[in-house]
């Protein structure tokens, strides 16, 4: 047997613990960012007129905080407990470990200087200029670098599931931010993208695309792989099934940017390729909801008490319906009704609140009690709160979303009897007001459940520090 | 390190895969390259993708690109795309409407950087699809070749307003500012932030004069220097002059007033084969 | 892994990592690879019958078996509108708005399908159903819903204005008039009696305001006895209008400025001519004793924009 217990490993653990608690703090200024712009969207208002404030300026401020802020520091957390633990060796280099989490959080401040000034290079997700991209290659190599190394001085003969995962998120990740960022700068807040027009399109969903491919679900499922099992208490369900999904995966995302380009200038075959793939990519994605909802299905009596399992079950759920939902979206005719719509937002956030952020929460709880050695977060009964405002949140925002956004395609291509539009533009703008404000009411209770989350990851950690210090007291004395 | 006895549940290559990182790493490296690869690369070669350098001379055929009229005649490449060589409008301060896609002039570029610091991309969708109702609605699809000087493309991906692709000329420039300026004022139902700042600021001189200079050498889609040149000078101080003393809204409304009107579009014809 | 349920369960694979990580050698479920074989087959069958395979479009394999192309996709919908449209449509072409009016069905048809073009192109100046837009205190663009107009009403008149675009001119008259006597103008103008006052007449203003007062439509000059304002109606806001005009050239000029929709080749003639009766139906449209003959109406004379924002 390997991962010999007789031997307790030393782990590096601190900047696991650091990561984690960045990661929940970024998850409530993340998701409060999104609450203003849905705010902005239902009353336009609350962009109070004020430049640095304005919707089309912090819109990718929330969607990189979400996303690289919180998502990345949840990746950067789990991966570097993981990777040690499934390993059963330390890191291969703690500083480098250090210099990641500082690199990353100063990307993380500039990132929220820049966005409120405009400093932007204009492409989803991509937006950070110049300079800040270069940052961003230099810590995600150096993180991809000591990841790496560290699965390879791993002591046990195989490489976990998960680092597959992982491995493949660093290597793909790196593609895509090399060749989508570059650009010529004109000043050190500009810079103008190389390429344009078409080329630049689909270099940028290819971008765009598997940043969800990889990042947002790749990195995902490998923290699903490592916490699932261990929550539940049993082996994963089926080691075969992980390979054929990974594989598929791996191979096949890749191709899907296509489907986010479909009826546009591009020539036909590209739109056609992704939506093709994209099709074939349900039973891949769902080989890996199964795969965690049967590790699971051995625990059901668990689901009654284990607050933090339940997340894992309906992140899974999520995943399986969002990636459902995504192939379906990439249908020639679904996607000439709802690109450009709300449905987009919808599915979006079904697959990043109600897949990523769980699972995430589901993971960050499990670490927090293990990082800081307690066997109960301070107050069980707030993780079960948190579990359903974040549960009934995403209801309310997923469901807006879907009647907006179909709403809105239809309004768009409406023909009266006489074969002519029946409506104005605006009068689709007005009908989504009760859906955006929905949307905002949802958004804001999720974001109420990461205040309670964060409170009381605070509580446990203070307690668990108190605990240390006395019954350091006491062994002393 | 211990159970080489081991029973193998995949095949030995997953197995030796599983056991040696470098190799799994370079499988995967493998792996996740190769799609991209496809979808990406032909795009610079193959026709009607806009990848061309008609006016720089190099491949006036834009990768061969075809478009032919109703009755099967080829529409010659100028038409769609300005050449100043052999259009009757032979600078760019004298282009017209109709002659062809062109490079943006100094205020209209000053003006696009504003559209992308602003974020329009986000609420506004520059790309027309060929559709009946998109047609009814917004006119013409958009072509290739009429972003083929976007660095970045500035397409979107969210309609929370109206496509923009084509707005050039649709409303008057004092419309513009006004509507820029409270957008609730002239259209109840928006939900469009009031852009009440743009007014009071001086356009960037210094820095869209760059903008034009790295246009020119960008490696994919470069605007001809001599299209600049010729009407700017060797040193950029007639763009520098026209920019003087304009503000942001001047600039962002210029580039609003100019898109979408390249290119005169013929019925009957599909411009996407 | 003391799990209650892993007894009589398939083994692991015999892997463990951190202490109880493991998997079984469960076989993924059939339908599962079913699945993926099938998805592998449906890559394939795409790929066959839509155009998805990268290289130049000349051979039928790039193509795809089906002919399938976003175009003619488009045209297959097209022409299903155009069966109910056409009926309709065809005779629109040769029609005069003046003729199309005179037609109670062809009305109705237009006035619904003018109801996105006016909603879409027009109503962000006009407003909705033509009620005017504001812009601080005054109108952004003239109410088209009411009877007063400064092109005048008759259905030519609509489309000409629609068609050509509007661009009325008002010079500056700040280095012609005194202090005082621009007083004494903005008062009697604000009055609705602006010929109570000799300086009218002498100043100019008769020469386009007409001498009563009332407007020309023949180059857009406003009614000032109506009390329909289209600028800043306060005595401080008229002598603005008469200090710096209207389109004057003026930097502190009053801008007033509709887009040519023909020149700049936004709307289809057809649709113009929608528009035009789309807008006469809002009730102020003046009737037009030679509607029948329209040779004779000739649209008025005021100066359609040439130049086009577009155009710039
Ligand atoms: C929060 C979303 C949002 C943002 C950000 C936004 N817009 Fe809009 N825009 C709208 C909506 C909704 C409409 C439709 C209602 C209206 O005309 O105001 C609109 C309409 C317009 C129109 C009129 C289009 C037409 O054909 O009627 C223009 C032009 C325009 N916007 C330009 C801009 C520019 C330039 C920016 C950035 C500086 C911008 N918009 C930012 C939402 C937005
Ligand atoms: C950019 C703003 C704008 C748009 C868009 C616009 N208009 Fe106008 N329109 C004006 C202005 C300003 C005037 C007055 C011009 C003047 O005073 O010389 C005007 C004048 C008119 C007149 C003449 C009114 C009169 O009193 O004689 C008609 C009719 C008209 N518009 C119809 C339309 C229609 C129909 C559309 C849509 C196809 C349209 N307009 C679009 C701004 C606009
Ligand atoms: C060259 C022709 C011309 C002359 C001369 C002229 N006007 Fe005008 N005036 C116009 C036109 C055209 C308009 C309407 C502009 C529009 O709405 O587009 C107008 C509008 C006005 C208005 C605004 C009415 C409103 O509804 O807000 C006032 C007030 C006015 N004129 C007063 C005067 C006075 C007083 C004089 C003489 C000192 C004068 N005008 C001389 C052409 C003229
Ligand atoms: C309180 C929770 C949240 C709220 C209220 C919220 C709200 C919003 C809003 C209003 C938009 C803009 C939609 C539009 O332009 O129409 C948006 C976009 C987006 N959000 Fe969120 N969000 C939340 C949480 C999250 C989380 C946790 C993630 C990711 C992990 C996320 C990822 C995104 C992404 C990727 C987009 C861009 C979508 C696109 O461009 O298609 N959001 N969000
Ligand atoms: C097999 C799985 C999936 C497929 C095939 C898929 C497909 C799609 C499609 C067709 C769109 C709309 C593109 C458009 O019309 O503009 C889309 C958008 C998006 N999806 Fe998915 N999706 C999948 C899974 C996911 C998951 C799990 C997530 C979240 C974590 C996600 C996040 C997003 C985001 C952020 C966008 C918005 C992109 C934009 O800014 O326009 N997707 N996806
Ligand atoms: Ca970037
Ligand atoms: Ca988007
Ligand atoms: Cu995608």
């Amino acid at each position: 047997m390997e991962g010999n217990s007789a031997t307790p490993v030393k782990y590096d653990m601190e900047v696991v613990r650091w990561f984690t608690i960045a990661a929940a703090i970024y998850a409530v200024v993340g998701t409060l960012v999104g609450v203003i712009i849905a705010a902005q969207l239902a009353f336009p208002l609350m962009n109070f007129d004020l430049e640095w404030l304005t919707f089309g300026r912090l819109r990718p401020l929330h969607t990189n905080a979400v996303i690289f802020a919180f998502g990345g520091c949840v990746l950067f957390a789990t991966g570097h407990y993981i990777v040690q633990r499934t390993g059963g060796t330390r890191l291969w280099s703690n500083k480098l470990a250090w210099f990641t989490f500082i690199g990353w959080n100063l990307i993380i401040v500039s990132a929220v200087v820049s966005f409120p000034m405009g400093w932007t290079q204009g492409k989803e997700y991509a937006e950070l200029e110049w300079p800040i991209d270069l940052a961003i290659a230099v810590v995600w190599l150096v993180y991809g670098f000591n990841y790496i190394m560290t699965v390879g001085i791993r002591k046990t003969s195989h490489i976990y599931v998960s680092n597959w995962f992982t491995m493949a998120m660093i290597v793909m990740i790196t593609y895509l931010h090399v060749f989508n960022s570059l650009a010529i700068p004109v000043s050190l807040t500009k810079s103008y993208s190389i390429y344009s027009g078409v080329q630049d399109a689909m270099v940028q969903w290819w971008y765009g695309h598997n940043a969800v491919g990889f990042f947002l679900t790749g990195g995902f499922l490998a923290i699903m792989y490592y916490f699932v099992p261990k929550q539940a208490g049993r082996p994963v369900f089926s080691y075969r099934l992980s390979v054929l999904h990974f594989w598929a995966l791996a191979f096949g995302y890749v191709w899907l940017g296509g489907h986010h380009l479909q009826y546009t200038a591009l020539p036909d075959w590209t739109g056609s390729l992704g939506a093709a793939v994209s099709l074939a990519m349900i039973i891949p994605s769902w080989g890996g909801a199964m795969n965690g909802m049967m590790t699971l299905s051995g625990a059901w009596d668990k689901l009654r008490t284990d607050y933090i399992l339940r997340f894992l079950v309906v992140s899974l759920a999520f995943y399986a319906m969002s990636t459902f939902e995504g192939p379906v979206m990439s249908i020639k005719t679904v996607n000439a009704l709802s690109h450009y719509t709300d449905w987009t937002i919808g599915h979006v956030h079904s697959g990043a609140l109600g897949w990523v952020a769980m699972v995430s929460f589901g993971a960050i709880y499990h670490l927090i009690k293990k990082l800081w050695g307690v066997d109960k977060m301070y107050s069980d009964s707030l993780v079960n709160v948190h579990f359903w405002l974040a549960t009934i949140g995403t209801v309310i925002y997923v469901v807006a979303m879907w009647v907006s956004g179909i709403m809105q395609g239809l309004m768009w291509r409406d023909y009266d009897e006489y074969g002519t539009l029946s409506y104005t533009f605006v009068e689709s703008v007005s009908a989504m007001h009760p859906y955006y404000v929905m949307r905002m009411i949802g958004g804001l209770i999720f974001n109420i459940g990461t205040v309670i989350a964060l409170f009381n990851i605070v509580m446990t950690v203070r307690t668990a520090a108190s605990l240390r210090s006395t019954n350091a007291v006491a062994a002393h004395a | 390190m211990s159970d080489n006895h081991d029973k193998i549940y995949s095949t030995k290559f997953q197995d030796s895969m599983e056991r040696k990182t470098l190799l799994m790493f370079l499988v995967i490296a493998l792996a996740v390259a190769v799609g991209g690869i496809v979808e990406i690369v032909p795009l610079f070669y193959l026709p009607n993708t806009a990848m061309c350098a008609t006016m720089a001379g190099n491949d006036p055929s834009c990768n061969k690109t075809q478009h032919k009229d109703a009755s099967g005649k080829v529409i010659p490449m100028d038409k769609i795309i300005w050449n100043p060589a052999t259009s009757a409008h032979k600078t760019l301060n004298d282009w017209q409407p109709g002659d062809g896609v062109r490079p943006y002039k100094a205020l209209e570029m000053a003006g696009r950087a504003v559209y992308i610091r602003e974020g329009c991309y986000l609420c506004h969708s520059q790309m027309i699809r060929p559709f009946r109702d998109e047609k009814d609605r917004y006119g013409h699809y958009s072509i290739a070749e009429e972003s083929m000087y976007d660095h970045p493309f500035q397409w979107g991906s969210k309609r929370t307003g109206p496509d923009l692709a084509r707005v050039g000329g649709k409303y008057s420039d004092d419309w513009h500012r006004l509507h820029l300026r409270y957008p609730r004022s002239v259209v109840q139902e928006s939900v469009m932030p009031n852009y009440v700042w743009l007014e009071n600021k001086p356009v960037d001189v210094a820095g869209t004069v760059q903008t034009l200079k790295v246009m020119t050498i960008v490696p994919f889609n470069a605007v001809p220097a001599k299209i600049y040149t010729a009407v700017y000078g060797d040193d950029y101080a007639g763009a520098a002059a026209e920019l003087k003393g304009k503000t942001d809204m001047d600039a962002l409304i210029a580039y609003l007033q100019g898109l979408g009107n390249h290119v005169k579009f013929e019925e009957g014809v599909n411009y996407r084969d | 892994m003391s799990d209650k349920h892993s007894a009589g369960e398939v083994p692991t694979t015999g892997h463990v990592w951190d202490d109880d990580l493991g998997d079984f050698t469960n076989q993924p479920p059939k339908w599962w690879m079913l699945g993926l074989t099938a998805s592998a087959l449906w890559c394939v069958a795409y790929a066959l019958y839509y155009p998805m395979i990268p290289v130049s479009s000349s051979s039928i394999f790039s193509k795809g078996l089906g002919g399938w192309t976003a175009i003619s996709e488009m045209e297959a919908d097209k022409s299903k509108v155009d069966v109910v449209r056409s009926k309709f449509e065809n005779k629109l072409k040769d029609m005069t708005p003046a003729a199309i009016l005179a037609d109670r069905e062809l009305t109705e048809y237009v006035t619904r399908s003018g109801k996105v073009l006016f909603g879409d192109n027009c109503a962000p100046c006009h407003g909705p159903n033509g009620v005017g837009t504001k812009d601080k205190n005054a109108l952004f663009a003239p109410i088209l819903n009411d009877d007063d107009w400064l092109y005048g009403g008759k259905i030519d008149d609509i489309h000409t204005s629609i068609a050509g675009g509007r661009k009325g001119v008002m010079i500056a008259n700040k280095d012609l008039l005194s202090e005082a006597e621009l007083d004494t103008l903005a008062k009697a103008v604000a009055a609705g009696k602006p010929t109570s006052t000799p300086l009218f007449t002498e100043k100019g203003c008769v020469a386009c305001h007409g001498p009563d007062g009332k407007g020309m439509a023949a180059m857009g000059s406003a009614n000032l006895t109506d009390s329909v304002w289209r600028f800043d109606n306060s005595v401080e806001g008229i002598k603005q209008t008469i200090r710096y005009g209207v389109n004057s050239g003026d930097p502190k000029a009053r801008i007033a400025v509709m887009p040519a929709f023909k020149a700049a080749g936004k709307l289809s003639d057809v649709e113009l001519k929608k528009l035009a009766v789309y807008v006469y139906k809002f009730g102020g449209g003046k009737p037009d004793q030679v509607a029948e003959a329209p040779a004779a109406a000739a649209p008025a004379a005021a100066t359609p924009v040439a130049e086009a924002p577009a155009a710039k």
